[in-house]
């Protein structure tokens, strides 16, 4: 589904990633782990066209969309969700799915369906304005928004990232539910989260794929994975 | 006092007029427009050459002046800011400053240097009780009020409004939804050039008209846009008005410090709330 092949990608001067290469199967969710500035965030950025590789390419679905603008991927179905929960702050939920829905042609109403499915407590929510919910509801929010329309690829930065334990299941809950519906790329530091749900491991390092784990064995093991960080 | 007020009133109409667009392109495109307020001047003059040299009604000139203003914007848009998106503050005010000045060039190449009054068209007074105000200026807040509630409408009612609030937040954030901001930045572009230019058609029978209107106007817009946060559309409302009435109630005590106020407050406000530009 998802080829990525001997990628560069640098800010400035600054190369971040070198030579990064990985592969996707339909249906399959894959986790990038590594320590702070390794170039996960910079992998799914370039993935999705806010970064353009210096060198190497990127197929999806048999195609080369390397340097093609995240506008366009949108609607092959790539969808992202930032690292940052940023929503819009100023919309309420409503209109932040409704935005969602209108670019990819689904009926509002069946749009919001999909939110509410994965998380049935927004219903309470879709009136206030995005900003005020708390980082644990933006981020399944953002997640609901990127499963508006058909989405094929989804590239998840760092779900989890300073939420609170029970928020976090609540994430990994909505991920598991995704788990075989959807083909994922997820940058995630909490290896026992990775453990739990993932089907292959890629650990970059120094902006380099340093390891790739794909038998259960291997990626259920949290002390190795912490260990190839 | 009273008459200071509404005066104060009128300034602000103006203000926030023009300086939306100004609060627009930088809220969603990170351009600092020096070229805006030309559209303003356009706006002055095309009504003037319309009702003086063509014979046409002032309100026809008016909506005339408008729409001409506004293409000018789309064409600046087109063929100046777009090729800006993403680049440095400081290739914007060179590029958008060269259009101001090009623009002021040729205003002064058609219509000559020389200042142009226009009579203001109802040339009636209300009687306000203390005092009586000429009914054109008590028309000019009415239209600003009318522009700010429609356009909060424009906002809140529509998908393109709902989507220019969204790029205003988090541009990246609407790509990602597969949505091209630059259309959307052109309509944001094209609105704020028009509005600019219904400050200028409105304030024309108010002030003299000369190529270099604009440039006084936009030091002030500047202030405003500031005073108010930049791409946030009520900060602007309100800061007009306030800045406006300040240039009045000031003007009347002390007439030389009635602009310098204006930048007192927003250096103050800038200090106590900075901005991250």
């Amino acid at each position: 589904m998802l080829k990525v092949v001997d990628v560069d990608v640098s800010y400035g001067h600054a190369r971040v990633l070198h030579g990064v290469s990985l592969e996707l199967e339909t249906g399959k969710m894959l986790f990038v782990v590594g320590r702070n500035g390794a170039g996960k965030t910079t992998l799914l950025k370039t993935i999705v066209g806010l970064l353009k590789p210096l060198k190497g390419s990127i197929y999806f679905d048999g195609g080369e969309i390397s340097g093609l603008p995240p506008e366009g991927l949108y609607h092959v179905g790539i969808r992202y969700v930032n690292q940052d929960k940023k929503v819009f702050s100023n919309l309420n939920v409503r209109e932040n799915i409704e935005i969602a829905a209108f670019s990819s042609g689904e009926p509002l109403p069946q749009a919001l369906e999909k939110v509410l499915a994965i998380y049935p407590k927004m219903k309470e929510f879709l009136n206030l304005k995005a900003g005020q919910l708390s980082g644990g509801q933006r981020q399944i929010l953002l997640i609901g928004q990127a499963l508006v329309g058909d989405p094929k690829l989804l590239l998840v930065d760092e779900p989890t990232q300073g939420l609170a334990a029970v928020v976090i299941n609540e994430v990994a809950r909505i991920l598991q539910h995704l788990k075989g519906k959807v083909s994922a790329i997820i940058v995630e530091q909490n290896l026992p989260l990775v453990s739990r749900l993932a089907d292959q491991v890629v650990v970059l390092k120094e902006g380099k794929v340093v390891r790739v784990l794909s038998s259960a064995a291997e990626i259920g093991n949290t002390a190795l994975l912490e260990k190839s960080l | 006092m009273m008459y200071a007020i509404m005066y104060g009133l009128t300034i602000g109409a103006i203000l926030y007029l023009i300086s939306i667009g100004l609060s627009l392109t930088f809220g969603t495109m990170r351009v600092v427009n020096f070229a805006h307020t030309i559209t303003y001047t356009v706006g002055a003059y095309i009504l003037i050459a319309s009702v003086r040299a063509l014979g046409i009604p002032f309100w026809w000139g008016g909506l005339l002046a408008v729409l001409v203003a506004a293409l000018a914007g789309y064409c600046i848009e087109r063929l100046v800011i777009r090729r800006l998106y993403g680049e440095s503050l400081d290739y914007t005010f060179i590029a958008t400053y060269a259009v101001f000045l090009i623009g002021v060039d040729i205003v002064k190449w058609i219509w000559g240097v020389y200042p142009k009054p226009i009579s203001d068209p109802i040339g009636r007074v209300a009687d306000l009780g203390l005092m009586v105000f000429p009914i054109y200026r008590i028309l000019v807040i009415f239209l600003a009020l009318l522009v700010f509630f429609g356009l909060e409408l424009f906002i809140k009612k529509t998908m393109v409004g709902k989507i220019i609030v969204a790029a205003l937040d988090y541009k990246e954030g609407v790509r990602c939804l597969g949505i091209g901001v630059e259309k959307y930045f052109a309509i944001a572009f094209v609105v704020g050039s028009l509005l600019a230019a219904l400050g200028g058609v409105l304030y024309a029978p108010i002030t003299a008209v000369h190529p270099y209107m604009g440039l006084h106007v936009l030091l002030l817009c500047f202030a405003v846009v500031l005073t108010g946060g930049m791409g946030n559309l009520r900060g602007t409302f309100s800061a007009a008005f306030v800045l406006g009435m300040l240039i009045s109630i000031v003007g009347r005590y002390w007439p030389a410090g009635s602009e310098i106020v204006v930048f007192m407050a927003m250096a103050a406000v800038l200090f106590l709330r900075p901005i991250d530009i």
